[in-house]
């Protein structure tokens, strides 16, 4: 069984990347918030007597059922009405990316660390944005299988689906962010 | 001409996966501080509902174990005994509309039997040879 400590260090090891992979899915920071904590809760609630290994696996799934939830509970709710936020670009930022060369470019002392600093949030903002736009079980198997770092095994157990189903998400997933990051010119 | 195994490809599919991972959690780590902040709270909350999830598990295998140690067996019937009386309640309604039903059907044709036999009987039907059979035959 997971002691408190253990489950509040397993909960802060996971809390930020459980956030930005909601935010992923739903582009909405607030609900994804929501879906995060409500995610915490349940699994502290009802698995909190679990032993720590079974803590990732069991959150995944809780996770992602919060997040199946959160989407019915918006199309019951937007039944006639578009999400709007779907429709926000989110590689909009053409401006400030300008203006932060311009700056680097004007301070000579700092301008190497600045411009790869401005590259760096560059490349991030597009493989956001590359991730955003990937089919959902797509998305879903490869931030499971890459960033949560779990293996085919775990991660099919986590989506209900087969080992041979998340071998094909992952490659079909690796296959558009390395196609779309090339024709942007940019490298992970 | 681009011929690389299946393992390579693989490798290579890792290689890019991982790289993508570390550049998310470069992202990840630099979240505003508000947002941390509630992750913070939140987690704070979901530690304070462990607490109240043990408790409630403990009450409950308390209290059953409780039932199971001073084995309350008038209690048990009672409830083995409500569970059956829907059954109980269901069978007998069946009963009661099977008879119903069976006596209806009884009476309709009891009803188209007098009609027939109080009935007069036309003329023609003296004539006809097989009713003074019927009426031979019914001595």
């Amino acid at each position: 069984m997971a002691t408190e400590r253990e489950l509040s260090d397993f909960l802060k090891s996971v809390e930020k990347r459980a956030f930005k992979r909601s935010v992923y899915h739903v582009r909405d920071e607030e609900a994804a918030l929501d879906i995060v904590q409500e995610s915490m809760m349940k699994l502290a609630e009802h698995y909190g007597d679990k032993p720590p290994a079974e803590l990732p696996m069991l959150f995944q799934r809780i996770l992602s059922n919060c997040t199946l939830d959160w989407f019915r509970r918006q199309k019951t709710r937007n039944a006639l009405f578009s999400n709007m936020s779907d429709f926000e670009s989110s590689s909009d930022d053409g401006d400030f990316d300008l203006l932060e060369t311009y700056t680097a470019l004007e301070n000579s002392q700092q301008s190497e660390s600045a411009e790869d600093a401005t590259r760096r949030a560059q490349v991030l903002q597009e493989i956001e944005a590359q991730i955003q736009n990937l089919p959902t079980r797509q998305r879903e198997a490869f931030l499971m299988r890459y960033w949560e770092d779990m293996d085919v095994a775990e991660t099919a157990a986590a989506m209900g689906c087969s080992e041979g189903s998340v071998k094909t998400h992952c490659s079909r997933a690796v296959q558009a962010l390395s196609k779309a990051l090339k024709a942007k010119g940019l490298q992970p | 001409m681009n011929s690389i195994s299946p393992a390579m490809a693989l490798a290579r599919q890792d290689q890019f996966g991982r790289r993508i991972a570390a550049r998310l959690d470069a992202g990840a780590d630099e979240l505003p501080h508000d947002i941390t902040e509630r992750l913070r709270a939140a987690r704070v909350q979901a530690l304070a509902r462990r607490q109240v999830g043990l408790q409630a598990a403990q009450t409950v295998s308390a209290s059953a174990g409780q039932a199971t140690l001073t084995g309350d067996e008038h209690v048990s019937l009672w409830r083995r005994l409500a569970s059956v009386l829907p059954l109980l309640v269901l069978a007998a309604g069946l009963v009661t509309i099977h008879v119903i039903q069976n006596e209806r059907r009884a009476s309709e044709v009891a009803e188209v039997d007098a009609a027939i036999l109080t009935d007069e009987l036309p003329p023609a039907a003296y004539a006809d040879p097989g009713f003074v059979q019927f009426l031979k035959s019914d001595r």
